[in-house]
Formats: structure tokens, sequence, C-alpha cells
């Protein structure tokens, strides 16, 4: 670890396209710092060491949590993770989300680590992916001379590779609302203690028909089984539009052990994929149809 | 990188410095203004010694580019003695045998003032999750816990006595 940083000039832009101006000028010499919760430490281990350090958490309007029925959930980039794992809105409507930003780091980092950044670093065991993923999440982007909308499936290309194209900046992620009889969840498990990494992450979202026990749509992704996070297509083929019978789950986590490519740990990481996806499942299907035989009247 | 003159509130009291940008908030607090209570261990984040409050939030000092908190309220452990009078949180720590070689001591303590200033009555499961970003080596943590449920009933009752 270095303990003191080598030094850089320093910038402190007050419009996204003050950023993207100095951003394109010097080029890789410089590197974008949000909450710096993942550069400083790169720079601290010596990995990088740019010369240009672009400070963007001073660029007003970009951290927010805006909820409507008819545009869903809007979250600035800059937005941390403690706020959004705090947020009313999110957790009565897109709890996982939730649940997934308050696991990110030790509370420290989730105080001042911004959910762009998380999503720019692009690694393969990140835990706010997952929830992005099943939410099918829209990323808004934005160059020197233009923007653009990138669904996050398409955003990972491979470990520590993303979609972005030059330079561009992530300013808000797009969340469609989700129908009335539907639910998520995110499990996960650590290699040691409870802010490790993640080893295997797992989240799940289900809408369901209230009256013959379909699954109208299954979502499920994962970080930390492949090179990057991913939708286990398959996997949900088996189960989208079908009545739902606890036979099928089996070969879902079959089918999500044959998406799966784990570096290191495959065999833990493999049943791990399985145990998680299928409880994530069953809990998620038990809690959205629990009430729905309630009557107005409390009978 | 030129130097700048920079104004920091720390612990009440404004300090104008002059720093480089790729200083960091603990190199600055230890080094410049001398208040070496915060302490520098792992440097990237993971072990929460140098853990100091930026308006009432914790965050990692190692980690924390000076220049981006100037004029923001910092508190470090050297502001919670209110002359020779400890904090509560202090004087748990002390009397539950939370503290043994006392290096990872006051990163927990300004975790734990952020968690009890936001939750004063948390359970211990709230407590622990709260603070999994202080590591200690000695402890094994129980006692830590202990002085955090004791010192949050300590300022409950001295709310009630000055209520």
């Amino acid at each position: 670890m270095i303990r003191v940083l080598k030094p850089f000039e320093y910038f402190e832009p007050n419009t996204v396209k003050e950023a993207i101006d100095i951003l394109s000028r010097y080029g890789r010499k410089a590197k974008v710092f949000g909450g710096g919760t993942d550069l400083l430490v790169e720079m601290k281990r010596g990995k990088i060491a740019p010369q240009y350090v672009v400070y963007i958490k001073s660029i007003p309007g970009l951290d927010y949590i805006k909820y409507s029925q008819e545009e869903g959930l809007r979250i600035g980039a800059l937005t941390t993770h403690a706020t959004i794992a705090d947020s009313h809105i999110i957790r009565d409507r897109f709890e996982l989300l939730a649940t997934a930003c308050k696991k990110v780091g030790t509370p420290q980092v989730r105080n001042v680590g911004t959910i762009g950044g998380n999503i720019c670093q692009g690694g393969p065991s990140q835990d706010t992916i997952p929830s992005l993923l099943v939410l099918n999440a829209m990323l808004k982007l934005v160059g020197p001379h233009s923007e653009r909308l990138v669904p996050i499936d398409k955003f990972f290309i491979g470990p520590f590779q993303t979609a972005i194209d030059g330079v561009e900046l992530i300013t808000e992620i797009q969340i469609p609302a989700l129908p009335a009889q539907s639910g998520g969840c995110y499990k996960w498990i650590t290699k040691r203690t409870t802010a490790d990494e993640t080893l295997v992450g797992v989240a799940v979202l289900i809408v369901s028909d209230s009256t013959e026990g379909i699954c109208k749509d299954i979502r499920i992704g994962l970080c930390s089984v492949a090179p990057t996070p991913f939708r286990a297509r398959k996997a949900e083929e088996l189960l989208r539009e079908k009545k739902f019978e606890s036979e099928l789950l089996e070969e879902i986590v079959q089918a999500i052990d044959d998406e799966a490519i784990p570096r290191s740990r495959e065999n833990y990481r493999r049943k791990m994929a399985k145990i998680l996806t299928k409880r994530a499942i069953e809990e998620v299907w038990q809690r959205i149809n629990y009430l729905k035989n309630i009557n107005v009247d409390g009978k | 990188m030129k130097e700048q003159m920079v104004k920091f509130l720390v612990n009440g009291t404004t300090y104008e410095i002059s720093i480089e940008p790729s200083m960091t908030l603990l190199e600055v607090l230890r080094d410049k203004l001398g208040l070496t209570g915060t302490k520098l261990s792992c440097g990237v984040g993971s072990c929460g010694v140098c853990t100091v409050l930026v308006d009432g939030k914790a965050v990692n000092s190692c980690l924390t580019l000076a220049i981006t908190v100037k004029g923001r309220s910092i508190l470090t452990i050297e502001g919670l003695v209110k002359g020779a009078t400890l904090h509560p949180i202090q004087k748990a720590f002390i009397d539950h045998g939370a503290i043994q070689c006392g290096f990872c001591t006051p990163g927990m303590i300004m975790s734990a003032k952020a968690l009890l200033d936001e939750s004063p009555n948390p359970t211990r499961a709230e407590i622990e999750k709260a603070m999994e970003g202080n590591l200690c080596r000695c402890t094994g943590y129980v006692k830590i816990s202990n002085a955090i449920l004791a010192a949050a009933k300590a300022l409950e009752e001295g709310e009630k006595q000055n209520g």
C-alpha cells in the first residue's frame, strides 16, 4: 500500500459537460473520481497513477431517487449505496435493490460509494448488479456529443470491461415500475466475513398471475459465478408462463449450473448457486402469493 | 500540482492550511493538524481504524481526499472529550473491557457514535452490521458490542435527565 499518493492535477467541474470536456482533453491520463472507494484503492495499491483526477461528486443534480407509476424509478448516478439502502421508496417497491446496496462494502464505503461508480467498475462479483439485471435497469450514458440508453444486460463485456465508449459518464439509472403481484429478493454468501467479497449472489424477480398459480415472468440474475454478472435466461424459460410446480425447480437450478462458469472454488460456487436460486424462487413465490386470497372485509 | 490553501472544520475548530489535492484526510488530520488519535492501518478502506465522521456519517479517512471535504463538519476521536470528561461511549468501552491494545478503538468509537446518533436503541445484530467496517485483532468483538449497548443506555439516561 502506498502511504502517500503520487501528486496529480485535480479538477472539480460543476456540470457534466465540464467534466466530459476535461476527460476528453486528457484521455487515458485522467480518471473519474466519484466516491473514490474503488479509484483510490487502485491508486493506493499502485495499480494506476492518473495524472489528472476529475471529481464529479460536486456536480449538482445527480444524487436523487424519484418514483412515479408512469416513469418508474429513476436514480441519479451519484446516489450513494447508503442512501439507496435507506430509501423508503426503494425499500417499499424494489426491496431487493436496497438489500443489495446494504451488502456493498462496509458502512464507511456505503456512505460515500456511488451506484454509478459501482456499475462502472464492471467487476464480476458486485452485489448491486444481479438486482439491476432482474429489474431491467437502463443506464443513461452521456458523451461529448450525444446521450444514449443502454440496457444493463448489454453493459458488461468482460471482467472490469464495460460498454462505455470513449468518454462517457453514467448520469442516471432507470428502472420500470413493477406490476402488482410481483416481488424479488437477493441472496448471497461471502468468502468469510459479512463484509467480504460475495462468493455467489442471486437475485430473483417473479411476477405471478393471481388466479391460476402461473408464473407470468421470472428473472434470475447472478454474480460471481461467471466472468460477468448475467441473466440466466435458459433457466428462466423453464418457468416463465408456466404453472409453478416445485418439481420444476430441480430443472431450473440445473440450468443455472449449466450457465455458470466460475473461475475458482468451482464445486462450491456451483453448489451454492443452485441452492441460493432454489431458496430465492421459493421464498419470492410464497411471499407474493401468500396474501392473494384475503377478502377485503378481513374474513 | 500546486498546493492550495483550504479551510477545514474539525471538532468545531476552523483550520486554514496548505494542502496538495493528493493528500488524504487521514494525512491532513495526523500530519498537518497533529490529531493522531485517528490511525492508519490497511490504507485501503477495509479495516476502519481511520474512521472519522463527516457531517455525521462514518467514512474511511484514508480513502477520502482532504480537498473534497473542505468546509464540511469533521469529527474525530479528539472531538468527543469535553474538557476532562469522557464521552459515554468512551467510558463504556473502558468499563466493559472493549479495549486491549487500543489501536482499533478510535475507529470503533467513531463508528459507534455514528450508529447511536442515528439509531439510539440498536439491537446486537444491528450493532454488528453497523460495525462490520471496523476490524479488531484483539478482543473478539463481543465486549465491543456490550460496550455499545451499554453506551446506548447511558446516552438514553443522560437524555432523560437533561430532558
